[in-house]
């Protein structure tokens, strides 16, 4: 843009905004390190004066948390994967149907797209009664099955209509299947799409507080927002306990996203925000 | 790879429709139908296990006559009304500031959208303890700098600000969807702009306020609806509808009725009402604003 205002007024404007926008994550990492016990401070604390990474091992004797973590786990792992391949499966079927179907099946999915979850909690708990997957894992699993959301069925359309359409017809006159199409042609050309799709069906189903609450009874069965809720009710004022179950929680997305950052530049639609220069 | 389609032999077809099919099945399944069967639901007696009997306008009834519930949309209205401008501005300004393509911009960026993928269990333990009135950061912070301190959850006028604050840190999505649209604007309108001499203010007034337009548009319609959603696990943590009903939102109340008292017909009524509020908020909005298409005179 044209009109800008100086150099550091610009920076001290973002700077401060960013550094307000990171202080509750800071503050949740420092007040986890506060030694038990201790008084609440005074002032406002910028570090522990002795920090005590002991909190972390007290969540785990307190409660089962490490049964939460697994099934937490064991959720990521079975819907990440079920959802990339069955949101890239119809993201590659629409980009190859035809028109008007093409155009109707988007439609739909914008349209599906726009029912917010909270109206259709009260009949897929009876759906899910009624297929036996109510208190079960399997419940929080289901929705992998179909793609998670239309929106990553969308973003993987929209990578591969950019694929040249003439790369498929000469893979398809070479005599290959539907199915071979899909994984050695279309695929490998749209990676940064299906690592976008993976983050970001990791943090739904690793964040996902209403589901567990609502369709899980049994704490054998309980995931980790369950166990988080757990321990503000049993342990409300030992506050340098639940920032650290809140710290627990968090660390595993900060660390995907740093990690899977730099994958994240080369992706068109992400790019703009992790863009360095 | 367009035009030679209808060559394709429908084995190809069949094949595509055959990837499809998860998708489409598993969404009409978990979706397309709970939403529908939630209508019919709400003008049924039915405790979620014994066949649901036809009860006619009866819930309905039973809503409106039940102060709880008229509470709970008001609460909920007020709460969209406030929460859902301030992201929308907040996500406005800080893209507007930090589109550029400099250096440090990135961490800037990536560091506004860090509190939006905190998730949301620990995101409200967080705040549990930054409104701690006694020895929360945000109580200290304000009394240093000579500001009123406030008992923030504890109050009944105070948390539901609260609530609509912690909503305020969480807008990363619009953020870049907003950032997109500004660079969707092609540059040479403002440089023609500048050769006729606007000012910086008429340039955004005039060129990237109605270039962005749809996308503002769109983004409130749909924070309209989430932030009623997303509502729920604040309340639920963090005050559990309290003090006095001050933060008793439709989804927490719904949950309540429904899983709670076992009323699910009633819980469906509350759902309708509340969806078809939001829907007469939205095209009141958009016919207010004129139309989706504003845009078009570009």
């Amino acid at each position: 843009m044209k009109y800008q205002l100086p150099r550091l007024a610009r920076h001290l404007l973002a700077g401060g905004a960013s550094l307000l926008f990171l202080l509750p994550v800071y503050w949740m990492f420092v007040s986890a390190l506060r030694a038990p016990g201790l008084p609440p401070p005074r002032t406002v604390e910028w570090w522990p004066a002795d920090p005590h990474w002991g909190n972390y091992a007290t969540l785990f004797t307190l409660l089962p948390m490490g049964r939460y973590l697994r099934n937490s786990l064991l959720v990521v792992a079975a819907a990440t994967p079920l959802t990339l391949l069955t949101a890239s499966w119809a993201g590659f079927a629409l980009s190859q149907l035809p028109q008007p179907a093409r155009g109707r099946l988007i439609n739909l999915s914008v349209a599906f797209l726009l029912i917010p979850a909270s109206a259709v909690w009260l009949f897929r708990f009876q759906l899910l009664r009624w297929f036996g997957l109510l208190d079960t894992l399997w419940g929080l699993i289901i929705p992998a099955i179909a793609a998670s959301s239309p929106l990553f069925v969308l973003l993987y359309f929209w990578s591969f209509r950019r694929v040249p359409g003439e790369l498929i017809e000469a893979a398809r006159l070479d005599g290959a299947e539907v199915g071979q199409l899909w994984w050695r042609v279309a695929m490998p050309l749209v990676r940064p799409t299906t690592i976008a799709v993976a983050i970001l069906t990791f943090v739904l189903y690793w964040s996902d507080f209403i589901s567990p609450v609502l369709y899980i009874y049994r704490a054998r069965w309980y995931t980790l927002p369950v166990g988080l809720q757990l321990i503000r009710q049993l342990d409300s004022t030992n506050w340098p306990l639940l920032l650290a179950a809140a710290a627990l929680m968090t660390t595993p997305i900060l660390l995907l996203f740093f990690v899977l950052q730099r994958t994240f530049l080369s992706n068109q639609s992400l790019s703009n925000l992790f863009d360095r220069s | 790879m367009k035009p030679l389609a209808w060559l394709r032999p429908p084995a190809y077809r069949t094949q595509l429709w055959l990837l499809l099919l998860p998708y489409l099945l598993g969404t009409i399944v978990l979706v397309g139908v709970p939403a529908l069967f939630t209508v019919g639901m709400a003008f049924t007696e039915f405790n979620g296990v014994a066949r649901p009997q036809w009860s006619g306008l009866t819930n309905f009834q039973r809503l409106w006559a039940s102060p709880v519930i008229r509470l709970s949309l008001r609460n909920s209205l007020i709460f969209i009304l406030a929460a859902v401008p301030i992201r929308l501005l907040a996500a406005l300004s800080l893209a507007l500031l930090l589109q550029r393509r400099e250096r440090l911009f990135g961490y800037y960026r990536a560091a506004i959208y860090l509190p939006t993928i905190i998730p949301e269990a620990a995101y409200a333990l967080i705040w549990l303890w930054i409104f701690n009135p006694f020895y929360g950061p945000l109580n200290m912070v304000l009394a240093a700098l000579g500001l009123p301190t406030s008992d923030w959850l504890g109050n009944a006028n105070s948390a539901i600000m609260a609530i609509v604050l912690m909503a305020c840190f969480q807008i990363g999505e619009g953020f870049i969807v907003l950032i997109a649209g500004l660079q969707n604007i092609p540059r040479a309108l403002y440089e023609a702009a500048t050769v006729d001499g606007a000012s910086p203010w008429q340039a955004f007034w005039r060129i990237t306020l109605p270039l962005l337009f749809p996308w503002l548009l769109l983004l409130t319609v749909r924070d309209i609806v989430m932030s009623l959603q997303n509502s729920f696990a604040p309340t639920y943590i963090l005050t559990y509808g309290g003090p006095y009903y001050a933060t008793t939102f439709v989804p927490l109340l719904v949950y309540e009725i429904a899983f709670d008292l076992f009323d699910f017909g009633l819980a469906a009524a509350v759902m309708v009402v509340t969806y078809l509020i939001l829907g007469w908020l939205i095209v009141g909005l958009v016919n207010a604003v004129g139309g989706w298409r504003r845009d078009s005179e570009f």
